[in-house]
């Protein structure tokens, strides 16, 4: 359990970790979707090539936008790229650091279900049956006398072979042998390929503007954890504003309760109930609230936050929050430098 | 145990994580569910469509009600949307937005049923076996359309004598089965480009407007729980202090009586003062809770936090119940507050 807790939390700690994880259960969801779906060739002349090259993309699609959509750094990246510049420039570099690590990793899964199925075999069986050189495979000489379409409609069956009846021209076995062999080639090249371009992109990588990349990776961290640190505060603060504002509700109808009751116990209560003292925690709430204390202020914040982001520069004072922000920072007074060059003779 | 807990914490830490999870409860309670389903298409001409349709729609809408009765926030959603205005005027974006959030993870489960019915074939083999047009089998050439029909309608099932072991069965359900995927798959093909569509191009589009109906709607969310937890603290004092009255009254009305509680040879004591009831409420935090201590005040309560919730100012001086008990002047000035930052 503790071991299970430690990969839960590491996965947890950023972003990107948490959808390496993610990508690594959907390229397993994936191979497993693949050996649980039923593969059934239609062994019909038309309808073959069709289905066949339905199932080698379509799903892939599927995962690959599945991948995206999990992602939550799509809407990020897209909150990123709409934003008005407000008080903090727009880097081009770190939006597309964000785009490839999101591309990358969705599209492992696709990867994944595209080998499994070239490696079995099923599909590409499907899809190239009537494509078979029966000349080199079966009986070549009867194949002349055939007109196409009914060789294509014989062919198109090899994939059934409870509805195959074509073992007069070509032996089923063969022609299934045949193009399994040549569906697992492609399927380890497309393996070896595609592990070869990952390998390369990684280990290349570096040579090519390291200092670049470092910046971006370190600016698409800080953005991912922004927000998510905004989201946090906001709820926090909805909660002490909901607490404060049920504390007031009830203090208000016990001080109506009060002031409308002229007998019963309440004569005999003491004169500090007509104001009473908010409990301990009030206090703490209050300051939970950072000032922001109606509808229309909370507005204006959210507004501001995405119209004028703040800028990426701590302690500069305390410029307006909920004013028009102008582009730039503001500008520093310009330094003189003076260079004296002293001439060593 | 541990790792339920982890769970658990991980889904508490806000709504919209708990109703993911629940979400992704259902989903996987469909798929076993379907799994676990035994089948059986009838195989006579008229009741196939019928069976076939019936459990293709049925169960997802089963799902998708059973979505909505799991989700707290659609009836938070339908109060918000029947409450009267009273001091906090009503926004019709939050109402929305919280009704797309709620229908959005009803409608999973629903979907994942329908998908893998799709995929697996067996219901739209059973649904439409008889629609086929035979004309482009040719087995079927020499059979008149009765006989079709009859052969038809029992294609779904491989048992049946008259067609078991028939090419011609074989091929018609390898047919209706490659249909039904192909369905299947352009389905969640559409499904999913639209849901990556309406991610990515959420932020295109009033983005300032969406962060405002996001944060209230979870903060209804919030007042409501909250509201509820405050109302249980206050009910537990409430109850306290009704069963240590309760017990107050009796003793002293039993020492009123003369009776004793020791034995009958002793002498009989002097009967202890009862204790002044104002004792009992001594306590801390009960001080806000004094004035509220009977049933129709408890009443009156509810019901002014349903006709006339609190307007969302709080530096404003502790708002009215719409009644007449107070003395001080309403600040109505609030609703002028409210209304002037509608852009910026």
């Amino acid at each position: 359990m503790d071991k299970f807790r430690m990969i839960f939390q590491f996965l947890q700690s950023n972003q990107e970790s948490f959808m390496n994880g993610i990508c690594g259960i959907m390229a397993l969801a994936s191979a497993q979707m693949y050996s649980a779906f039923d593969f059934n060739c239609p062994c019909l002349p038309g309808y073959n090539a069709a289905y066949s090259a339905g199932i080698l993309l379509a799903p892939p699609l599927v995962l690959f936008l599945l991948g995206l959509v999990m992602n939550n750094n799509v809407s990020m990246l897209a909150e990123e790229w709409k934003r008005p510049p407000g008080r903090r420039a727009k880097d081009p570099a770190v939006l597309r650091y964000m785009f490839c690590s999101m591309a990358q990793r969705a599209l492992i899964a696709p990867v994944v279900w595209v080998a499994v199925t070239l490696l079995d075999g099923k599909c590409f069986l499907c899809a190239f049956c009537t494509a078979v050189p029966v000349t080199a495979l079966g009986n070549g000489s009867l194949a002349p006398g055939l007109p196409a379409p009914e060789l294509a409609r014989l062919l198109a069956r090899v994939p059934c072979p409870e509805i195959y009846d074509g073992d007069w021209l070509l032996a089923r076995e063969v022609a299934v042998r045949y193009l399994r062999c040549i569906s697992q080639a492609l399927g380890w090249s497309f393996v070896l390929l595609t592990t070869l371009l990952a390998f390369v992109v990684r280990s290349v990588r570096p040579c090519f503007t390291q200092a670049a990349f470092l910046k971006s990776k370190y600016w698409s961290h800080y953005i991912d954890i922004e927000r998510k640190l905004f989201d946090e505060t906001c709820t926090e603060h909805a909660k002490a504003f909901a607490k404060v504002c049920i504390q007031q509700f009830f203090e208000a109808m016990n001080h109506d309760l009060e002031l409308g009751h002229t007998h019963g116990t309440l004569a005999t209560a003491p004169a500090s109930a007509a104001a009473p003292t908010p409990p301990d925690g009030a206090e703490e709430e209050r300051e939970k609230l950072r000032g922001i204390t109606d509808q229309g202020t909370m507005n204006r914040l959210l507004t501001s936050w995405h119209k004028c982001k703040p800028p990426l520069q701590l302690g500069r004072g305390e410029p307006p929050l909920m004013g028009n922000g102008w582009a730039g920072g503001g500008p520093r007074p310009p330094r003189k430098e003076v260079a004296t060059y002293f001439s060593k003779v | 145990m541990d790792k339920f807990r982890m769970f658990f914490q991980h889904f508490q830490s806000s709504s919209e994580s708990v109703m993911n999870g629940i979400c992704l409860l259902l989903a996987v309670v469909t798929v076993k569910l379907y799994s676990s389903f035994d089948f059986n298409c009838p195989c006579l001409a008229h009741y196939n469509a019928l069976y076939g349709l019936g459990l293709l729609l049925a169960p997802p809408l089963t799902l998708f009600l059973c979505g909505l009765l799991a989700n707290r926030q659609s009836v938070v959603m339908v109060e918000e949307w029947r409450r009267p205005a009273g001091h906090r005027r009503k926004d019709p974006g939050i109402i929305r937005y919280m009704c797309s959030s709620v229908l959005q993870r009803a409608l999973a489960a629903p979907l994942v049923w329908i998908l893998l019915a799709l995929l697996d074939g067996k219901c739209f083999v059973c649904a439409f076996s008889n629609s086929v047009d035979p004309e482009k089998f040719l087995d079927f050439a020499n059979m008149t359309p009765s006989q079709v029909q009859l052969f038809l309608a029992k294609v779904p099932c491989k048992e049946d004598e008259l067609v078991r072991n028939s090419p011609a069965r074989k091929a018609v359900s390898r047919y209706l089965r490659c249909l039904s995927q192909a369905i299947g798959w352009s389905v969640t093909l559409l499904l999913i480009i639209a849901a990556f569509l309406a991610r990515c191009l959420r932020p295109c589009f009033d983005q300032t407007v969406f962060l405002q109906r996001r944060y209230w709607s979870n903060y209804v969310d919030l007042e409501q729980k909250l509201f509820d937890e405050t109302c249980c603290e206050h009910a537990r004092d409430f109850a306290h202090r009704g069963v240590l009255h309760f017990f107050a009254s009796m003793q002293s009305e039993l020492q009123a009586r003369g009776l004793r509680w020791d034995n009958a040879g002793r002498s009989p004591e002097p009967p202890a003062v009862p204790e002044p009831p104002e004792v009992l409420d001594s306590g801390s935090g009960k001080a806000h809770l004094r004035a509220i201590s009977s049933r129709e005040q408890v009443d009156r309560l509810l019901s002014t936090w349903y006709s006339s919730k609190p307007p969302l100012d709080l530096a404003a001086s502790p708002g009215l119940c719409g009644g007449g008990l107070s003395h001080r002047a309403p600040t109505f000035a609030l609703g002028t507050r409210l209304s002037q930052h509608t852009d910026v």
